[in-house]
């Protein structure tokens, strides 16, 4: 019940602004794989071009054989929205039963789902009570109530505190071990990246172009204490130096 | 037991603050007709004393609520009409784009054509019957609907739409249950211009071209020179009028998903 992606020579232009160029990513069914790079390098734009929210101007996306448009009419698809795409008026509870609503499947109960994201005794608040990082929770929730095949995350932990960040990492890394779905995850923080993926993208900006994929050498699901391992040291220092020096030395 | 003590005195305390919030107004009007009324040359049929005109109520209910039944008939079905056609013409704005552009330029044409000329086109064409005021008052009514439903409808979140894309909603759902709930806020704000306007283009109506309703009453006082008649027919609007403006402003809040954040 997962997807091989192939993302082939994707590119796309806004006007005269090309924002990706050239991408070439074959992503393998149940993959965890996470996109940094600097904000603007088309990170959102690739997400949404496998969404089928947008057209690429050239190359094409492959979902498990298929058009991004035919996988997403078979409600295989959830996306993680950067910011919070939930119904002003619905209470949280309501909120994620609606995606279930629509797409006309529970995978998960939706009591459950909110439970285990932290949001017990905040099921009946509305957006407008609810802090920013308590709606990314309910965000989240409502994004994968269905059970993708597919996972798009786009900054999902973005608006959480480190501890909330670490447990909804801990989350998925979790329930993915017993579905195994792909997930394609953009994020900002590298430790986070290292600990959840199987490979991580680097891109560069200006167009937006892979730079280099860093494997993780580790089985998945790792706890806590691989963050003391040589691994997670080695490939976070490495992925810092690519971000922080070469493309910012690059611009 | 003390709890309970305060919160009646607290419910006593809240009636008495609205009974001295409408009644201040009141009273405050009538102090200001009689200062009128005692510093002014005016003839009496131009600004009777209030208790004529109380009077003259009391002696005319039966003709005032028979013709205010009238006046109701036509703002109602004016009003009801104003929504199906401002609510339906958005939702065709929003579904068939190219329909505004066909139809817009008339709607706004039909708007700043003075209503004098609307009716007597109106009367020419139908008569002056129930069909008549109640096309005039729509015709009244349904831009200010037409102009918010269409503002709401397109009032949704771009990112709730990606969701609804993703998650392959029909495009019925995404009327229903996106469009619809994000301009309710919209519609409501319609309603209190409508509602009122409605009221007034009625009796305006009435006292250009009918035989009937509380417009007919006023240009019977005035032919008359019964100013105490026509004030008292004044005042029935004026409470008509605010009654419908604070039933549609109670219901419109709590419709509102934008104002009411209670559980
Ligand atoms: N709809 C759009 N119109 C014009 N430019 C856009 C649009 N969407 C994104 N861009 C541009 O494309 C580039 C990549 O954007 P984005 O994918 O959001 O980057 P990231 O998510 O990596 O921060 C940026 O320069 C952005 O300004
Ligand atoms: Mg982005």
């Amino acid at each position: 019940m997962s997807v091989p992606v192939v993302i082939r020579k994707i590119g796309r232009a806004y006007g005269a602004m090309q924002a990706l160029a050239d991408v070439d990513l074959e992503i393998g069914a149940g993959e965890f794989v996470s996109f940094v790079g600097p904000s603007g390098c088309g990170k959102t734009t690739l997400l949404r071009i496998v969404a089928d929210l947008e057209k690429p101007t050239s190359g094409e996306v492959k979902i498990g054989g298929a058009n991004p448009k035919e996988v997403r009419r078979q409600k295989k698809l959830g996306l993680v929205s950067q910011r919070p795409a939930v119904l002003p008026w619905k209470r949280a509870l309501d909120d994620v039963k609606f995606t279930q609503k629509i797409t006309q499947r529970v995978g998960y109960p939706a009591d459950q789902l909110l439970r285990d994201f932290g949001l017990e005794g905040h099921e009946r608040k509305k957006p407008g009570q609810l802090s920013g990082g308590m709606l990314q929770r309910v965000n989240c929730a409502s994004a994968i109530a269905h059970d993708p095949e597919l996972l798009l995350m786009d900054e999902p932990f973005s608006a959480l505190d480190e501890m909330k960040r670490e447990e909804m990492g801990e989350w998925f890394a979790r329930e993915l071990e017993t579905r195994p779905r792909t997930v394609l995850f953009v994020t900002h923080h590298i430790d986070e990246a290292v600990l959840l993926s199987d490979r991580v993208v680097v891109f560069s900006a200006s167009p937006g172009r892979v730079y280099e994929i860093v494997a993780i050498g580790a089985p998945r699901p790792r706890d806590r204490s691989f963050r003391e391992s040589r691994i997670f040291i080695e490939t976070t220092a490495r992925l810092r130096k690519m971000l922080f020096q070469d493309l910012e030395a690059g611009r | 037991m003390s709890e309970r003590r305060g919160k009646r005195a607290g419910a006593m305390g809240a009636v008495a603050s609205t009974a001295f919030k409408v009644l201040l107004p009141v009273l405050s009007i009538f102090g200001l007709w009689y200062l009128v009324i005692y510093t002014s040359e005016l003839p009496r049929f131009v600004i009777p004393d209030p208790k004529m005109v109380l009077l003259s109520l009391v002696e005319n209910r039966a003709l005032i609520a028979e013709q205010f039944m009238h006046t109701l008939k036509v703002a109602g079905a004016g009003f009801l009409l104003s929504n199906v056609l401002g609510i339906g013409l958005a939702m065709l704005f929003v579904s068939l784009p190219v329909s505004r552009n066909a139809i817009m330029p008339a709607a706004i044409t039909i708007r700043n054509v003075p209503y004098v000329i609307i009716v007597t086109v109106l009367a020419l064409a139908m008569g002056d019957g129930f069909a008549t005021k109640v096309t005039v008052v729509t015709l009244a009514g349904f831009f200010p609907v037409l102009v918010n439903t269409y503002r709401g409808l397109r009032a949704v979140d771009p990112i709730v739409l990606d969701r609804m894309r993703i998650l392959d909603a029909s495009l019925w759902e995404v009327f229903v249950k996106v469009r619809l709930p994000y301009s309710i806020p919209f519609i409501v704000a319609a309603q209190e211009i409508t509602g009122s306007a409605s009221i007034v283009i009625a009796i305006a109506v009435e006292w250009m071209i009918s035989r009937t309703g509380l417009g007919y009453v006023i240009n019977q006082g005035m032919m008359a020179y019964e100013g105490e008649l026509v004030y008292a027919v004044a005042l029935v609007a004026a409470v008509f009028s605010f009654v419908v403006y604070s039933v549609i402003h109670y219901l419109g809040q709590r419709l509102n998903w934008a104002e009411s954040n209670d559980p």
